[in-house]
């Protein structure tokens, strides 16, 4: 399953996450990271500890501590060093800074922990069926008719939602990330979140079409 | 797939909680630094920033960075140089 732009559905956004904003933001640290060598040299130097430090506090205790700080660290500096003019200035550099290398750090923790992880059982031919079970377990404590709401529902997933908007629902409620999802399926972190995100609306729109008050199934299943 | 039952409820949850207006995950990231200063500052999150902990509510991946970015943080506030 290829979940990347195609004209078969409008499911998927643009693909090209890159952005190029200058913010035109003049900030103590981006002048010296913008500086004559030797000032930049001793911004990197001092960045590149700030990074180290707060990574070491946030990476060690996640994905089993597959990665460490020294790892990922250079190739946060660099990320940050080609984005200063995406910096717009709304919160202290050191802070934005972090942002960026805590997210590289922890995709890059996310990538070496799912590694392994095939998508082919989710390329079988049943990949997009999604079949809600009757189960008893599944207490109803209000007076909503269990039943009608799940027969609704599944009208739903089979009849108005996509085959790739099935595909990622089904792969997410099996506990993939989405940014997971999306590499192994050659799409984007923010595609396929917004493939899962249209179809939820979809479904809490057909339900609501259906009489079916989504406070209310929400406080029945909760 | 027959989906179990912690998965149907999981499934009913995000469908009761969605939201047309939701953030994407890029604009998420955008507006990630501005926020965090906010939540440690024990400042009230003001209107243009709510969509952020609303799309935090739905992504799991943005979440953990979140959760992330404030143990970073908080350490290096805790540990000066």
């Amino acid at each position: 399953m290829n979940l990347s732009k195609s004209t078969e559905s409008p499911d998927s956004l643009d693909t090209n996450s890159s952005r190029t904003i200058d913010t035109g933001v003049t900030d103590p640290w981006v002048e010296r990271l913008r500086g004559e060598p030797d000032i930049r040299d001793a911004a990197i130097t001092e960045l590149r500890d700030i990074l180290l430090r707060g990574l070491s506090a946030s990476m060690a205790k996640r994905y089993g501590g597959c990665l460490q700080a020294e790892d990922v660290v250079q190739d946060a500096l660099i990320k940050i060093l080609d984005s200063l003019d995406q910096f717009a200035g709304r919160s202290r550099f050191t802070t934005w800074a972090m942002t960026v290398a805590t997210r590289i750090g922890i995709s890059e923790m996310r990538r070496k922990r799912y590694q392994d992880v095939s998508i082919e059982s989710f390329t079988s031919e049943d990949a997009t069926k999604i079949e809600i079970a009757v189960d008893d377990g599944i207490s109803a404590e209000s007076n909503l008719d269990r039943g009608s709401l799940i027969e609704t529902l599944q009208g739903l997933i089979d009849n108005v939602l996509s085959e790739k908007q099935r595909f990622a629902i089904r792969a997410s409620l099996e506990g993939l990330p989405v940014e997971v999802i999306a590499e192994k399926t050659g799409s984007n972190r923010n595609s396929v979140y917004k493939l899962v995100h249209d179809a939820r609306v979809k479904l809490r729109s057909g339900l609501e079409a259906a009489g079916i008050d989504s406070d209310q199934f929400a406080t029945t299943f909760a | 797939m027959s989906l179990s039952k912690d998965q149907t409820k999981s499934l009913l949850a995000f469908v009761a909680s969605s939201k047309s207006d939701e953030m994407d995950c890029d604009s998420c990231f955008d507006h990630m630094a501005d926020f965090v200063e906010k939540e440690l500052a024990g400042e009230e999150i003001p209107a243009a920033l709510q969509k952020v902990q609303r799309h935090l509510d739905q992504c799991a991946c943005c979440d953990d960075e979140h959760n992330a970015l404030l143990e970073g943080l908080k350490a290096l506030t805790d540990q000066p140089s």
